[in-house]
């Protein structure tokens, strides 16, 4: 497999159009075009700190705040599903536990797993790499579902002193974690996938041996 | 396009700047500003942080650390951190994060109590802390005067707060107001202040509180005001006919109290005054005018009789006017003053030094010295009846003339002692028992017994023989009058009485021409002077009815058996006699001699038989005086009377006991029979010449 650097072409990644190295805007869109993000990794770091930093108090502080007529109810994240579960609603206890827990530890956990693959060497093989990568840009999107259901809850359980639904604190976190990850992910050069791992050093001179096709 | 076989040289790659500040991301900036925003959120956070303060409370319901909030004006200004024990265990400490720019307000001033919800007759409070939790609610003044870290927390909300500030007043129970804690002071009809806490006085001698009027209405306090109970409800009954009063539902059942300013010129008060509660309006009317103000003096009177009726309340009572009330009634041994062991009755009196009416100073020792020198001059207390029906008793000063000497004295617990009199009760018990003693006293028995002998006697004699054949006598004695009566010769009696009639009736108006009325008159006036000579003289009479009474016992029990017999004889006798035809014929000599009477009549006009009568009732008069002179000698002649009887007695014995005396009894009674017919033959002559009477011949 040859990658296009490999070629001495660059792809640009918006419009796609292939140019020959050395340039440095795309021909046809006009885009900064560079073979490889060097600043990738930092970003991909940078924002995935955030992300982690704001999913603690996420998850510590309460996502939604229910004032009745006889108390007032505020429950995390977790202790909600945990509540419903409780109550016997296993299936929506389940739903909310993998969007609001699971997937975006599963996030956390990938886009850590790929940077130390572009970092230390790849454990696991390319094509992998590049399945999971692309799932956690396609399912990062989901993951604001938790808000949505609270924005959607707070907007119209306004019922006074009767029944209120604010949203918590936790909510403006967990949002912000969503949304830092889903940047991390997109700061995530996926071409670096190709650079290490089974994949020979772009910087060495291509080996014959390998003569696979390319695919970037 | 050619395409060239060889590989094209590798796109180059801008190598990462050696500068370290170049191969540093521009994205590191995010990270770094969110945890510059952190550290100062939390440098922040630490540096806004309010003080710590610990408020005790006796128990922590309803306060949960991190939820109960401290509130002022009903803004959160703390938060409850951590609930704990004070060192015995024996209170609970509630430590409060106060808000930092309230710190400085939390002086010493501060008070701390907790709101809880609070259903009472008055209405509902702090409904809002059933479904939010309690909350503690702080006051303080709005002067900083640095910040304590120790409080203690009240039991209940004080009554001056943020929004209701007023007039705070210590109220002070007289005689049976009763205070009760919460009630309502209701002004026409406007609730304008509140009873707080209510506690007994430090004497133990009557009830206090805490009272707020809030303003403004605070204004119309002053120390002319006085106020009064309204609580429960007056039933009065008088001649306006019957009137329920009170003053408002909620303080019939949960009490209440008024006010009203009864006379001008008071001066306003001072916060924490102390008034009085009275316990209705007359009573806070009364009290205006009399002077309640000042201490009373209280002095014990030790009274010799224990009398039920005096009570704690009653009046002390000088000259008529109302100088106090008896306070409190004990009872008292003391063998070394009275030199007894007898229970006294001892009464606390308080007597108010304003209503002896002295002059100047108004103190009790003045009241006291007053009264010393009055109990010089005879002053004594003592018990009256106020109410004969309740029997009622009140306490009287009154002065004793001629007392024994005594002086005030002062008791060993310092109480001066008053002393005392005789006490006047008219006790209406005391005088229906002694009527009901008389009553008793009366020899009933006795008196019953005579009457059932009376009876026995009577029944005796009436089942006599003798009493049993009367009535045949009687009949056949009716049915023969009833024969004389339907002859010709009694039917024409009436024309010839009317004649007779007629002509007395000239005879009459003849007297009365001649002034006979006048001399009438004075005949009677003489007559009754004789009887009031006789009236005098009837004293004796009663035991003379004795005696008598005694011989007709005895003459019951010896002749009565016999008396019957001759009873009935003798009209058998009567009977033969008008069945003769002699006595058919006593009608037509009957008519004759009225016929005789008749000319009589006619003669003694024509004779002038006037005059003759005038000098017979000049004689009469005569005789009148001669009769009232006699009755002096009455009661000799009574005496002598009864002498008689006595003998009559002695002689009805003498008959019942021996045979002897008996035939002498027999010849006096023969004597008496032949005394008898002479008188009856005087009477037949008269009878034949009725003219002799009249004439004197």
């Amino acid at each position: 497999m040859k990658t296009a650097r490999e070629m001495g072409l660059i792809g640009c990644q918006r419009c796609t159009r292939v140019s020959p190295a050395g340039t440095e805007l795309c021909p046809r869109c006009g885009g900064r075009i560079a073979s490889r993000d060097p600043m990738s990794v930092q970003k991909v770091v940078a924002w995935w700190l955030l992300g982690v930093a704001c999913y603690i108090p996420g998850n510590l502080y309460p996502m939604l705040e229910t004032k009745t007529l006889v108390g007032r109810q505020s429950s995390t994240i977790i202790g909600g599903a945990v509540d419903l579960a409780r109550h016997g609603a296993w299936g929506v206890a389940i739903i909310i536990l993998l969007a609001s827990a699971v997937i975006p530890m599963a996030k956390f956990v990938i886009i850590m797993g790929l940077v130390i693959g572009v970092r230390r060497g790849p454990q696991t093989s390319d094509r992998l790499r590049q399945r999971l990568y692309e799932m956690v840009e396609y399912i990062g999107r989901w993951s604001m579902i938790d808000v949505f259901v609270v924005a959607v809850l707070s907007a119209l359980v306004q019922l006074q002193t009767l029944v209120n639904i604010s949203p918590g604190r936790a909510s403006i976190f967990f949002a912000l974690s969503v949304i830092f990850t889903m940047i991390s992910a997109q700061n995530f050069d996926s071409r670096l996938i190709w650079d290490t791992g089974h994949t020979p050093n772009p910087d060495l001179p291509p080996d014959p041996a390998t003569g696979k096709e390319s695919s970037a | 396009m050619t395409q060239d076989t060889q590989a094209p040289p590798l796109p180059p790659v801008k190598p990462a700047n050696s500068s370290p500040f170049r191969r540093l991301s521009l994205v590191w900036i995010v990270p770094a500003i969110a945890l510059l925003a952190v550290i100062g959120v939390a440098i922040k956070t630490y540096i806004d942080r309010g003080p710590l303060i610990e408020i005790s409370f006796t128990n922590a319901s309803g306060i949960a650390a991190g939820a109960t909030e401290l509130r002022y004006r009903d803004v959160t200004v703390g938060m409850v951190e951590r609930i704990g024990f004070s060192d015995g265990l024996d209170q609970v400490l509630v430590s409060v994060r106060l808000h930092k720019d309230v710190a400085e307000f939390v002086d010493s001033e501060a008070e701390f109590w907790v709101v809880r919800p609070q259903v009472t007759a008055q209405g509902v409070s702090g409904l809002d802390t059933v479904l939010s939790g309690v909350f503690i609610e702080g006051l303080w003044d709005s002067e900083p005067g640095g910040l304590q870290s120790r409080f203690e927390g009240l039991a209940d909300a004080p009554l001056r707060r943020m929004d209701r500030s007023g007039l705070l007043l210590t109220l002070r129970a007289a005689g049976k107001a009763t205070l009760t804690e919460g009630a309502p002071i209701i002004y026409q009809g406007i609730t304008v202040g509140q009873i707080g806490k209510t506690a007994i006085t430090e004497d133990g001698s009557t009830s206090e509180a805490e009272v707020i009027i809030y303003g403004p209405h605070d204004r119309l306090i002053d120390s002319a005001t006085r106020f009064w109970d309204t609580s429960g409800f007056s039933f009065t009954l008088g001649p306006g006919g019957a009137a329920l009063d009170f003053s408002s539902l909620a303080s019939l059942i949960s009490g209440g109290a008024t006010f009203a300013t009864m006379v001008s010129g008071g001066t306003p008060l001072e916060q924490g005054a102390v008034m009085t509660l009275y316990p209705d309006e007359a009573a806070a009317r009364a009290a205006v005018f009399s002077g309640e103000e000042g201490e009373a003096l209280a002095i014990n009177a030790v009274f010799e009789q224990n009398i039920a009726g005096l009570a704690v309340d009653a009046p002390v009572e000088m000259a008529g006017l109302n100088i106090g009330r008896v306070t409190a009634l004990n009872g008292l041994v003391d063998q070394e003053t009275f030199g007894d062991s007898r229970v006294r009755l001892v009464a606390t009196l308080a007597i108010r030094p304003a209503r002896l009416g002295l002059e100047g100073d108004k103190t009790d020792d003045a009241a006291l010295a007053f009264l010393a020198a009055r109990v010089r001059e005879g002053l004594r207390a003592r018990l009256a009846t106020t109410s004969i029906l309740t029997g009622g008793l009140k306490v009287e000063l009154i002065e004793v003339p001629d007392a024994p000497a005594a002086a005030i004295v002062t008791t060993e617990d310092g109480t001066p002692r008053i002393p005392t009199t005789a006490s006047e009760i008219s006790d209406v018990s005391a005088t229906a028992e002694g009527v009901f003693t008389r009553i008793n006293n009366l020899p009933v028995e006795e008196i019953m017994g005579q009457a059932i002998d009376l009876l026995a006697n009577i029944n005796a004699l009436i089942t006599s023989e003798g009493v049993r054949r009367a009535p045949d006598t009687l009949n056949s004695l009716l049915d023969d009058a009833r024969g004389v009566i339907a002859s010709d010769d009694i039917k024409a009696l009436p024309g010839q009485l009317r004649g007779v009639i007629d002509r007395m009736a000239t005879l009459i108006e003849g007297f009365n021409s001649q002034e006979l009325a006048s001399r009438l008159g004075k005949a009677l006036d003489d007559t009754a002077e004789a009887a009031s000579g006789v009236n005098s003289a009837v004293e004796g009479v009663p035991d003379l009815i004795a005696r008598i009474d005694a011989v007709a016992a005895n003459i019951q029990d010896v002749a009565i058996d016999k008396v019957a017999d001759q009873v009935g004889d003798l009209l058998a006798t009567v009977d033969s006699y008008l069945n003769q035809d002699s006595t058919r014929d006593l009608p037509a000599s009957l008519n004759t001699s009225l016929t005789e009477l008749s000319a009589v009549l006619t003669q003694l006009r024509e004779a002038g038989v006037v005059e003759t009568a005038k000098k017979t009732l000049n004689s009469a008069s005569n005789a009148a005086d001669a009769v009232a002179n006699a009755s002096t000698d009455l009661p000799a002649l009574l005496d002598q009377a009864r002498r008689v009887l006595a003998q009559a007695g002695t002689t009805i014995e003498g008959y019942r006991a021996g045979t002897g005396v008996s035939r002498d009894a027999r010849d006096t009674l023969r004597e008496v029979q032949r005394a008898a017919q002479a008188v009856s033959s005087l009477a037949r002559a008269i009878e034949r010449n009725p003219n002799s009477l009249l004439t004197g011949k």
